[in-house]
């Protein structure tokens, strides 16, 4: 109820067309012919397909090792991955003023490594959970006993046996880093949240009917992504 | 099928305080199965997973020929491993499962899937080759991963209780089939189980450990007949510990005089080790020796259990075509049917 009211409040607050007191699309046709639409958009979506591949490039195998290992530091790990949620953002972005070499500072490639900061507490949960519910210990013992080695252990069984913890890993930090808003503002970048926000000063209904087409791209594009890959292992053939 | 002899050299483990494997030596010869048997923590399962390179020793050596792989990492050691746990993997087909070990080994797919179904077909699953793992039974969830194990002929198969996770019935059928292909492609075998039946059943020699350390190894007959300790004595089999007094070397049982086998004290008192099949019972009109507590029917078989006067509890396993006249309470004479017992201190 709270989710579906406003969004449905907000679509029909983007497709009234106040001249004629009546309904229709032309705001999301105004956004779509808006010249920056598309560069955003597409920025928005390289970044943050670049922070889901960095989130899973650190955390598969780190996570894997530290329930393997039994490590007497992943209880501390635990810990160290919740700070994004209490620490403030404008830390953050201070902190990488401070600390990121100027040539890191001087390309918008340095968002996708703090986005991952950011979606480090959802994305160590969802894969936690996942890797907790298997096998992990046997199963890796039985790839590496059969030759596979490590990368081709976590590639070929690890991330296809977890695969529904892996896609709610992508689906959270990607729509993480594709509406993450503050951070890119105080680092002085542009993208598609921060263009919205500034469409939204001349054309608010435009802005609503841009932020509703950016939550449905994206609901539609991972809706397609589990549906092109199902579940082999439940599926049953025979 | 290249398979190699198996040696360990001097192999020490420790996990925190506890001595895993002490000093451990053990020698597999090519194309021979031999079983580690052992109570729970006695180092068997440390000895396995030390030559599948699952676990590293902190000193000695493996040898695989006359190859050391002690620093060899497990996926490059070439050993096929059957797990106690159902250790297949859920997202592939059975096919696909059998598979995977020639999949690492970059063998094109047509091969490879050509080698899964020879290898469904040897444990008589090929007609399940597309099913998903969930749809098989646990026995042959077993099968394939026995498959698995042995598509890309490894130079020696490891089994770690493959059968402790199945019904008894099962645990039987599938045990012989272990058996009939390990003999087939003559692949040298390490299993560790702690079911002494089991190894005795289908090992060329057993070997029995205690405290990281083995007692014993050799085949199942020897073990039995000629234990070499009192630990592997009582291992392995049932035996009958009973009071006795040993004077210069020989006990006396039952009015009966036994050389002892394995000298404790020279004279005093000591404990004789027999088997349940060397204790005969008979009865008798007069007063007895003991008197029969229990008669356990077991086919071609009987389990009788009887009480001496001092209270010691025996055991004898006799044909039960002879034990018909013997009932609960029944006044016995027991007699010792060997000439040697093996006699402990306590």
């Amino acid at each position: 109820m709270f989710v579906f009211i406003p969004m449905l409040s907000a679509f029909e607050f983007s497709i009234r067309t106040p001249a004629n007191d009546g309904y229709g699309w032309e705001h999301y046709l105004w956004a779509i012919r808006e010249e920056d639409f598309l560069h955003y958009i597409i920025r928005s979506g390289w970044l943050a397909a670049l922070t889901v591949v960095i989130t899973l490039v650190v955390l598969v195998p780190t996570m894997t090792w530290l329930h393997l290992s039994k490590s007497t530091i992943r209880p501390f790990v635990d810990g160290i991955s919740l700070l994004p949620l209490v620490i403030p953002v404008v830390a953050f972005a201070v902190g990488a003023q401070i600390t990121f070499p100027e040539f890191v500072q001087n390309t918008v490639l340095e968002l996708p490594f703090l986005y991952f900061v950011l979606a480090l507490p959802y994305a160590y949960r969802t894969l936690d959970i996942g890797l907790n519910s298997i096998p992990l210990k046997t199963l890796t013992e039985a790839a590496r006993s059969a030759g596979a080695n490590w990368w081709r252990t976590i590639a070929t069984v690890i991330i296809p046996v977890i695969k529904s913890a892996v896609i709610g890993t992508v689906a959270i930090t990607f729509a993480l880093s594709l509406g993450e808003y503050t951070l890119t503002v105080l680092l002085h970048w542009d993208t598609f949240p921060t263009w919205v926000t500034y469409v939204a000063q001349e054309n608010i209904l435009g802005a609503i009917a841009i932020s509703m087409m950016s939550l449905i791209i994206p609901f539609l594009v991972l809706t397609a992504v589990t549906l092109v890959a199902p579940d082999r292992s439940t599926q049953g053939r025979k | 099928m290249s398979s190699k002899s198996l040696t360990l050299r001097n192999i020490s483990k420790r996990f925190g305080n506890v001595n895993a494997l002490d000093n451990f030596n053990l020698e597999v010869g090519v194309g021979e199965l031999v079983a580690l048997l052992g109570p729970s923590g006695c180092g068997k399962t440390t000895a396995l997973r030390v030559v599948a390179g699952l676990e590293h020793q902190d000193s000695g050596s493996v040898l695989v020929g006359d190859l050391d792989i002690s620093q060899t990492p497990a996926h490059k050691r070439n050993m096929g491993m059957v797990f106690q746990a159902y250790s297949l993997f859920p997202n592939l087909t059975v096919e696909e499962n059998v598979a995977f070990g020639l999949q690492m080994r970059k063998v094109n797919k047509s091969l490879r899937l050509k080698r899964a179904h020879e290898l469904l077909d040897l444990v008589g699953l090929d007609s399940q080759s597309k099913r998903f793992t969930h749809e098989l039974s646990g026995g042959q969830q077993q099968r394939v991963a026995l498959a698995r194990a042995i598509a890309f002929e490894p130079e020696i198969l490891l089994l770690d209780e493959p059968l402790s996770a199945l019904d008894a019935q099962v645990r039987i059928n599938l045990r012989e089939e272990i058996r009939r292909l390990q003999l087939s492609l003559g692949t040298t075998t390490l299993f560790v189980t702690h079911d002494q039946e089991e190894a005795m059943a289908i090992s060329d020699r057993v070997g029995v450990m205690n405290n990281g350390v083995l007692e014993q190894i050799d085949t199942p007959d020897a073990l039995y007949n000629k234990p070499a300790s009192t630990f592997v004595a009582s291992f392995v089999g049932t035996m009958n510990r009973i009071p006795a007094h040993i004077t210069d070397g020989v006990v006396e049982i039952f009015g009966s005089k036994l050389v002892a086998l394995k000298r404790g004290n020279e004279s005093g008192k000591v404990y004789a080790l027999i088997r349940p099949e060397s204790i005969f019972v008979a009865t008798t009109t007069t007063q007895g020796n003991a008197k029969v507590l229990t008669r356990s029917f077991m086919g071609a078989s009987s389990n009788i259990i009887c009480q001496t006067a001092d209270g010691t509890i025996i055991q004898s396993l006799m044909t039960s075509a002879s034990t018909g006249d013997l009932h609960p309470g029944s006044s016995v004479q027991l007699r010792v049917l060997s000439s040697e017992a093996l006699v402990a201190n306590d």
